[in-house]
């Protein structure tokens, strides 16, 4: 398909290529404005806003809370999804499908569904509002993610390196963490900056799970974007857009070189 | 023993064939055990455990609170199907969610077709450019669709500055700020199944079509378009599922005449504290979903065959 493209399709394709790129186009200069007036484009330059958001302690303590429930979900959903997407990808017993199945689930099913499941959970076992929750629901809500990411990458790798280091005496377990491991690590970091990313910017499960004492970034965000549209949120939302940037071209260079 | 069952394809092929009677099925489980895929299973233990605990267990409640008001009953759901709000709210639902397929498909498709013609350098950026609004926070998507579109926002002054025009329709809070807020989330879901289609389709039968005499447009119209139908299929039923359960966008960027689904089970459970109501309402979204999601896996075996 390598012929010259038209012009009308090259005109419709950059509107639309604009209009997807408009909220960042937007939030970038704005965060830059120097007064706390909402308006596009800014007058003046200055770095007040940044200054607002890291001096504000409840921005400050949403965010560390964030990052908290962000690596801890990470970590989980880590732990249980590289080595099920091993089981998938190696294993042909028929158990295996379901467990495939059951996996990617949180996928399909509505994440408002699964959250009221999880508000009512939590509050019968008494863990509700703590960021062990909130960490116990973005860990499943990642896992389908990083899974299919493993996956991927456990597609590409030739078995019969596996088949090698079996015949010379591993054992399934060694084989996992000394061969499978290393060599789909390039996998492994995207999938846990992907799992990282979403868990950080998760509005709908924090919505219903988060209390005073366990609030993430999102769901102030969420709040004041809905009470008082504060100026503050131009800086978060460009800091939010360059760390999803920094994380999307991570990820494909390290899909690229893996295949 | 293991090291004769090598090859996965073989091994699975021969189990089902043991184990007919007595002495031979146990003698096949032992095998079983000792294998190579045995082993590996064990591998999905963590997850199983996490999916069980922290997934299953919820979904069960949801499905339990659903039937149970002190006691077993069913009046949940018949106070549902029988109240107007719900009706109304799930038109509401289906309504955004028709429109927002729609035009996320006739804008998704361009850009696709845009995608699938560039070099593959090209083509890497144009895939970062729908990436980053695919990976960026619904909220800092809201936050600025609200500077955009409000009141006093880009759009509204930019009319009246320089056309002159004072556009009274409210863009924001309304059905199209919706709309606009859905058709922007949901447009990467159309474009990553169709340029995958695209890029896979055999260029053979174009330039077939073309030496036959076929136009550009022809070509388009009667060979790639109709190979790329079970793109289309996919990207609309995933980007269906994911409108019928959106919650953030039609609460921020909606009225209160665009309340979907999502929030009225949202309203039920921290406003009216009626979770009888929230999660019967969440069995029927689910019911819906599910249905959605049957039909794209059908289509998908048919594509295959």
């Amino acid at each position: 398909m390598t012929e010259r493209i038209s012009l009308p399709l090259k005109l419709l394709a950059g509107a639309i290529f604009l209009f997807l790129l408009a909220p960042s186009l937007v939030v970038i200069p704005m965060s830059f404005s120097d007064s706390r007036e909402i308006m596009f484009p800014p007058r003046g330059f200055s770095l007040m806003l940044y200054r607002e958001y890291f001096a504000g302690p409840e921005w400050v303590a949403a965010t560390i809370e964030s990052t908290i429930v962000a690596i801890g979900a990470t970590v989980l959903s880590l732990a249980a999804g590289i080595p099920v997407a091993y089981a998938i990808a190696r294993s042909r017993l028929a158990s295996v499908r379901i467990i495939r199945a059951l996996v990617l689930m949180p996928m399909l099913v509505p994440t408002i569904v699964f959250s009221l499941g999880l508000y009512l959970y939590f509050a019968r076992i008494g863990i509700s509002g703590s960021t062990l929750a909130l960490i116990l629901g973005h860990a499943v809500h990642n896992l389908p993610f990083v899974t299919v990411v493993a996956i991927a990458g456990l597609r590409q790798v030739n078995p019969n390196i596996e088949i090698a280091a079996q015949v010379l005496g591993a054992s399934t377990l060694r084989i996992f963490f000394s061969v499978v491991v290393p060599i789909i690590r390039p996998s492994i970091i995207a999938a846990g900056l992907f799992s990282f990313l979403i868990s950080f910017d998760e509005v709908v499960i924090a919505w219903f799970l988060s209390s005073p004492r366990a609030m993430t970034l999102p769901i102030k965000m969420y709040s004041s974007i809905q009470w008082e549209v504060s100026p503050v949120l131009a800086a978060i939302s460009t800091l939010l857009t360059v760390l999803s940037l920094v994380i999307c071209v991570i990820g494909l260079a390290l899909r690229e070189k893996e295949a | 023993m293991t090291n004769a069952r090598n090859p996965p394809a073989v091994s699975a092929a021969v189990m089902p064939i043991t184990g007919s009677q007595g002495d031979e099925r146990r003698l096949a489980r032992a095998a079983r055990r000792a294998s190579p895929d045995y082993q590996k299973a064990w591998f999905s233990a963590p997850a199983a455990l996490l999916i069980a605990g922290v997934f299953i267990v919820p979904l069960l409640i949801v499905l339990f609170q659903s039937v149970t008001r002190d006691s077993f009953s069913l009046e949940g759901y018949q106070r549902i199907l029988g109240s107007t709000l719900f009706w109304r709210i799930l038109q509401t639902t289906l309504e955004i969610t028709v429109g927002a397929v729609l035009l996320s498909l006739l804008l998704g498709y361009p850009i696709a077709y845009f995608i699938a013609q560039l070099r593959p350098m090209q083509r890497a950026i144009a895939m970062i450019v729908v990436l980053l609004p695919f990976w960026t926070s619904i909220l800092v998507k809201s936050f600025a669709f609200i500077v955009i579109l409000g009141e006093r926002g880009i759009v509204k002054s930019m009319l009246s500055q320089v056309f002159g025009y004072e556009l009274a329709t409210p863009l924001m809070f309304s059905r199209i700020g919706v709309m606009i807020g859905m058709v922007h989330f949901l447009i990467p879901f159309c474009v990553f199944p169709i340029v995958n289609n695209l890029l896979a389709q055999p260029p053979e039968l174009r330039r077939a079509a073309l030496i036959m005499g076929a136009s550009r447009r022809q070509a388009f119209l009667r060979v790639t378009l109709p190979l790329s139908l079970p793109a289309m299929v996919a990207g609309a039923v995933m980007t269906a599922v994911l409108s019928i359960g959106v919650f953030v966008t039609p609460a921020l960027l909606g009225g209160r005449r665009d309340m979907m689904l999502a929030n009225l089970i949202d309203y039920y459970t921290r406003e009216a504290l009626d979770w009888n109501m929230a999660a019967a309402l969440s069995v029927l979204l689910l019911g819906v979903s599910g249905s959605l999601i049957w039909i794209l896996s059908t289509v998908d075996s048919l594509d295959r065959n």
